[in-house]
């Protein structure tokens, strides 16, 4: 067996136990910074590279090789290709290159009804065309641009896939896999009604918005199903709204269905990782429900008592906060992150992650030096 | 005549129903525009109560989006009867998104939390880049510049939006606040601002302090 075989093979049973409620032999890692960071980090364009993807492999290769991690430091990708030739809203690229998702409509208050009645059908016919330009016009037009979409995405995703599988056969990172979903309220939110349109609905409409939730609740647990659920990998849900929804908004129409997402999936013999996004303190009493061995990587909150309520039954990760590697000198990076391990790391059930992804890279900044130390200083000295 | 306390507890209460039957009904009245200001008024304060429920944690944010809905949806009711006369303004902000981010929620809602406290605001939208707001801070001489971002690399973008006010001599005319996810003591030092927030109604009072 190679060495990165072996490391693999180290790194995999970490996450097995870890993801099954055992300690293990140390806390394992994922380096917060993106592909958009890793371009950037190698001195290259950041829109050029990602509408020329053969321009990756090198700058994959310096950023695995500069900054240690356990799982594949890919991140999630937003490759522009499929979004451009579709016409996207909801997705696009900023004038710096990042792919962003600003606030749209793709549902009119008025659609509730037809949406409750058959989601997908809404989805197809009355969102999509909306979201998405590509989609209006003459039929044989829209299935022409549909195809080039799918072609250009799977083109991009087998080359992205390709220089994933170098990367893990010579630098030995556990094999992972992942789904993505959201918690239907959040769908909801995100791309059919948008943040502003929701928070009207909550006042004027809750009624339509607990069913619209209770019907897109399948298409949601089928976006997060596992190809298979006894593979090592998880489901990952980012959580959006429910920091900014009053207490009685929260209970009866966000958690309801985000609660049966998570134990659907659980119950299937998945794990499920969950982005706690913004301040969830008030919400924790609700987390502590979800299944066992639930993985939760926390934006923002106190640590100690995020240990105390949750970390017996859950995987805590998150709450280092990656605006420190800018601002801070080494020692200041280095100090927060033993300040987390000592809390979060005893008993178990801990994987060091960040508060947020890391995107943007300014050159002459510190924060290349301040990562590069915080990961060495976990990977040295993260036991349990 | 309309019940103007009625009206204040209202909108801080986010009656939709009440708020809009109460002001057809006033407009009805062929009012003339000084009662039409009370109108309005009144339902500055009625936003005063909804940002203090808002720091008593009784309201969130979603809350202040559905407020600044109602209260533009209210301003566009009387407008035809305000537009006779003069409206008295406490001071003007230019605020954006700055450049590389397209974030806008928590700007609008410090937007049409400023707009309603009696402040023009002059919003340049997301993306925004330096020389735009130093375009803009040229043309209208705000008191105070808003700088708003989700991402991580808003922080340098706010710092070269603050580096381009002062190559361009303006720095000194201006306050500068700046807000969203990732600000905080340190950045904004880093960033050469004079605040900074991640509420909008705590944003709203450092710029009332500053305009009295």
């Amino acid at each position: 067996m190679t060495d990165a075989a072996a490391r693999t093979n180290e790194r995999n049973q970490i996450f097995r136990d870890l993801f099954s409620g055992k300690t293990p032999k140390r806390v394992p890692i994922s380096n917060p910074a993106t592909q958009d960071f890793a371009i950037q980090h190698a001195g290259l364009d950041l829109a050029e590279c990602q509408w020329d993807l053969t321009k990756l492999e090198p700058v994959y290769d310096k950023f695995c090789q500069d900054f240690y991690t356990d799982t594949y430091p890919g991140g999630s990708i937003r490759i522009p290709s499929h979004y451009q030739i579709l016409g996207s809203t909801p997705i696009v690229m900023s004038s710096s290159g990042f792919m962003q998702h600003p606030d749209v409509v793709g549902m009119l208050a008025e659609e509730y009804d037809q949406f409750i009645a058959s989601p997908y059908d809404c989805i197809v016919e009355t969102i999509l065309p909306r979201l998405y330009t590509g989609f209006n016009g003459e039929p044989g037009k829209v299935a022409m641009t549909l195809a080039k979409a799918m072609r250009a995405q799977s083109d991009d995703l087998a080359h992205l896939g390709a220089i994933r599988a170098k990367m893990n056969a010579k630098y030995g990172f556990a094999g992972m896999i992942g789904a993505l979903t959201e918690a239907p309220f959040d769908f909801m939110a995100d791309f059919l009604r948008s943040f502003k349109g929701i928070s009207g609905d909550v006042r004027r409409y809750p009624d339509k918005v607990a069913a619209a939730c209770e019907a897109v609740l399948p298409l949601m647990i089928k976006k997060g199903t596992l190809p298979n659920p006894s593979m090592l990998g998880y489901t990952f849900i980012p959580l959006h709204m429910a920091p900014y929804l009053r207490d009685k908004d929260f209970a009866t129409l966000y958690w309801p269905t985000f609660k049966k997402l998570v134990e659907t999936l659980a119950s299937m013999g998945q794990n499920v990782q969950l982005f706690v996004e913004q301040d969830w303190m008030r919400y924790l009493d609700y987390l502590y429900e979800l299944p066992e061995n639930t993985i939760m990587r926390f934006e923002y909150g106190d640590a100690k008592v995020i240990k105390e309520k949750l970390g017996q039954k859950h995987i805590i990760s998150g709450l280092y906060p990656v605006t420190l590697l800018q601002t801070g000198t080494k020692q200041q990076c280095v100090d927060k992150a033993k300040e987390l391990l000592d809390i979060l790391a005893p008993g178990g059930r801990y994987w060091w992650q960040a508060d947020k992804s890391i995107i943007h890279l300014e050159a002459s900044g510190p924060v290349v030096e301040n990562l590069k130390a915080v990961l060495d200083y976990v990977h040295e000295n993260g036991t349990y | 005549m309309i019940d103007l306390q009625a009206l204040t507890q209202a909108v801080g209460d986010l009656d939709e129903n009440t708020i809009l039957t109460m002001i057809n009904d006033f407009i009805e009245t062929n009012p003339s525009g000084e009662d039409a200001q009370k109108v309005v008024f009144a339902c500055q304060q009625g936003m005063a109560i909804v940002g203090e429920l808002f720091e008593k944690n009784e309201y969130y944010v979603g809350d202040l989006i559905f407020a600044g809905e109602l209260l533009s949806k209210t301003i566009d009711l009387l407008k035809p009867v305000l537009s006779s006369v003069a409206t008295q303004k406490f001071g003007s902000i230019v605020i954006g998104t700055v450049e590389g981010d397209l974030h806008d929620i928590g700007k609008n809602i410090f937007g049409s939390m400023a707009e309603a406290a009696g402040f023009d605001v002059y919003d340049l939208g997301i993306d925004v880049s330096p020389s735009a707001f130093v375009e803009k801070v040229k043309e209208v001489k705000p008191q105070i510049v808003g700088m708003s971002g989700v991402l991580t690399l808003a922080i340098d973008s706010m710092k070269n939006t603050v580096n381009a006010l002062n190559e361009a001599g303006l720095r000194e005319s201006v306050k500068i606040i700046i807000g969203g996810n990732p600000v905080n003591e340190d950045a904004c030092k880093q960033i050469g601002a004079d605040a900074f927030t991640t509420n909008a109604a705590e944003g709203l009072k450092t710029c009332q302090g500053w305009v009295k």
